[in-house]
């Protein structure tokens, strides 16, 4: 009887701490590194902002809160707040581009306009460009 | 000959008309909010926001999931549960500088400005009036402004057992850095 209640307690106390560990885990919980997670789409910078031109709706189904892996020409790069750097890429459109949000990038300055860049981020969807947040530069795919 | 002088007289006038508007894709728009058990900072730098020097009108545009949270739970949650941005995407601020006048702004240098408008969140529309700082420089304008909105207001509910996590009001913090509107 006694080693049943000592092994009911300790499964218990098991449980318990297993259910804070897991919610910790989950309240601390960072976003994923996009450089690291495998995209769902990828597009170019041109033939991204064409399907949200053309329509909106579809785009905005298929692309939000995926990961994408965009290439394209580096149009401006311009820090935002402290610390986050936006990078704009061209497209067919020239009042419309592709606007991606890094946190943290090391040396904006080495990004230069023109250059070809290829780089992954989370889709938020289209204002008057389209939106990627959380950005990461893949490097050596040129 | 006639032609071609209406041409340019037009070309003219819209590039002129054109030089007076400001505008940008990389605005600033932040929030946050402080209690002694959490505090909780949403920040958003892929503000389009458009400033016409002449009337002093300003709009602002942003799309609630291109706020980010340090941690991804707080930013599910705040899209899902309370921002409700699947069905809900955009925030807008449609507003006048009232004083207008007690800017110059071909003249470097800092003015502070009331602002008085419309803001859309969550799809409810209130009218706010704040204090703002506009600094006119070479390259273009910045704009800042902070001030408090209560979520409520805009009919976003907190559920009790969170509510004591969030401060009643929310501070928000704009900073636009503005650029003239290029003519095309």
């Amino acid at each position: 009887m006694k080693l049943y209640i000592k092994i009911t307690l300790f499964v218990v106390l098991f449980i318990a701490i297993a259910g804070i560990w897991y919610a910790l885990h989950m309240f601390n919980l960072q976003h994923p590194d996009t450089a690291k997670v495998k995209p769902d789409f990828i597009v170019s910078a041109t033939a991204l902002q064409k399907e949200f031109e053309d329509n909106e709706t579809a785009a905005s189904a298929r692309y939000i809160k995926k990961i994408l892996e965009v290439t394209g020409n580096i149009v401006s790069v311009t820090p935002a707040d402290s610390a986050h750097t936006n990078i704009s890429l061209k497209t067919g459109s020239d009042l419309s581009s592709v606007i991606c949000t890094f946190k943290s990038i090391n040396d904006p300055s080495k990004f230069k306009t023109g250059e070809e860049i290829t780089l992954r981020g989370e889709c938020s969807g289209f204002l008057m460009d389209v939106l990627l947040n959380n950005c990461a530069v893949i490097p050596n795919k040129k | 000959m006639k032609r071609l002088f209406l041409l340019f007289f037009f070309l003219i006038i819209v590039l002129s008309i054109n030089a007076q508007k400001y505008m940008t894709k990389n605005g600033y728009i932040g929030f946050f909010s402080h209690t002694s058990m959490e505090d909780i900072k949403g920040d958003n730098n892929q503000v389009a926001a458009v400033l016409d020097i002449t009337t002093g009108e300003m709009v602002f545009q942003a799309l609630i999931k291109s706020f980010h949270f340090d941690r991804a739970l707080m930013e599910e949650h705040f899209n899902e549960n309370y921002m409700e941005s699947d069905k809900i995407p955009k925030s807008v601020f449609k507003g006048k500088i009232t004083n207008l006048s007690s800017v110059d702004f071909t003249k470097p240098g800092t003015y502070e400005v009331t602002v008085e408008g419309d803001l859309t969140i969550h799809d409810v529309t209130n009218k706010i009036s704040t204090k703002g700082t506009i600094e006119v420089i070479s390259s273009g304008i910045n704009a800042s402004s902070k001030f408090k909105i209560v979520p409520e207001d805009y009919k976003i509910n907190i559920p009790g057992v969170v509510r004591d996590k969030i401060d009643k009001s929310m501070e928000v913090t704009i900073a636009m850095k503005y650029l003239p509107m290029a003519a095309k």
